[in-house]
């Protein structure tokens, strides 16, 4: 093969390899992409809006204890009370759209019992809402019928926290590991393709040099006219041993000239 | 063996002296030194006489 087509083929090769690594490297990236906008959608998302439940059934209990505490005066009691009911509204539709959304079986059933758990505890506070207005405000009575009774739901919602933190704990290690092991294929991939481009352009190289360094060698013995003994194995396809046939000739020749010039009978 | 060799620079030397045999030798890569110990092959005569044509009638 000529010299100038090896290194054109070597050449492309270089092209190639960096194109390779570029297309590995953008599909990486996509696949990195792809497993962070699944961890926004789902996972993370879900968390979030289990936080928003969590403090919007905080803030409804709250409400409540203002009820007991300012609802002797009827401005105070007209509000905290249809905040209490906004809010309560806003717990149950979030936590059953919530349990709707969310795709882990063991969440989803949390989430259920919590739903439910809630829609009891409604009861329970409407139940002790009218032992307050009928016994002229009396928060001691009515709290009696709802105390300790927000301590199951509540517990039941931390739990399914829980559980939403840990899936995503489990998605954010699975999605590291993912990353680290196209890192590593990556790295290997270049790795192994940049030794491979190396070793053959030394291999290339070395081949040209070591034949060109021959070729210099005869060159300066037949500039001096030194060709007792010479040899030129210099062969090949390629210009180097276009060249070496050169040399060839121009031995011969200079043998014939010698061989003239030492005849006895030289030739006109 | 290489007498038909020989005999190719012998008609080199007649139709173009000194020169003619460089040229011969040039052309084929065997100098007349070479020549006689070379095989008088159908390849080499084949060059041979390739060689004397171009220096008759120049390179085509």
């Amino acid at each position: 093969m000529k010299i100038s087509t090896k290194l054109t083929v070597f050449y492309i090769a270089v092209i190639a390899v960096f194109v390779l690594l570029a297309a590995s490297l953008m599909s990486q990236t996509v696949a990195m992409a792809d497993g962070y906008e699944h961890l926004l959608a789902a996972p993370l998302h879900d968390m979030d809006a289990a936080r928003v439940v969590q403090v919007d059934f905080k803030k409804q209990v709250q409400e409540w204890k203002d009820i007991l505490l300012r609802g002797h005066a009827p401005d105070d009691l007209a509000r905290y009370t249809k905040q209490f009911h906004e809010r309560e509204a806003i717990v149950s539709a979030s936590a059953k759209a919530l349990a709707e959304h969310v795709d882990d079986s063991a969440v989803k059933a949390t989430l259920d019992e919590f739903v439910a758990a809630h829609r009891a505890l409604s009861a329970k506070y409407k139940e002790a809402y009218d032992v307050y207005l009928n016994g002229g405000f009396d928060f001691k009575a009515a709290d009696k019928v709802v105390r300790g009774q927000d301590r199951q739901p509540t517990d039941l919602f931390d739990r399914a926290v829980m559980q939403l933190d840990d899936r995503v704990r489990v998605s954010v290690e699975s999605q590291t590991v993912a990353i680290a092991a196209g890192r590593t294929r990556a790295l290997g991939l270049a790795g192994g393709l940049l030794l491979l481009l190396g070793i053959g352009g030394l291999v290339i190289v070395r081949g040209i040099l070591g034949r060109l360094g021959k070729l210099k060698a005869i060159a300066d013995r037949l500039a001096v006219a030194d060709i007792a003994g010479l040899v030129i194995d210099i062969s090949g396809r390629d210009e180097i041993g276009a060249f070496g046939s050169s040399m060839k000739g121009v031995h011969a020749a200079l043998e014939e000239l010698l061989s003239v010039a030492n005849s006895p009978t030289k030739v006109s | 063996m290489g007498a038909k060799l020989l005999a190719f620079y012998d008609q080199a030397s007649k139709e173009f002296s000194a020169v003619g045999r460089m040229k011969l030798a040039m052309l084929t890569l065997i100098s007349s030194v070479k020549a006689g110990d070379a095989p008088d092959s159908p390849e080499n005569i084949k060059k041979f006489e390739a060689a004397l044509d171009k220096l008759r009638h120049g390179p085509k």
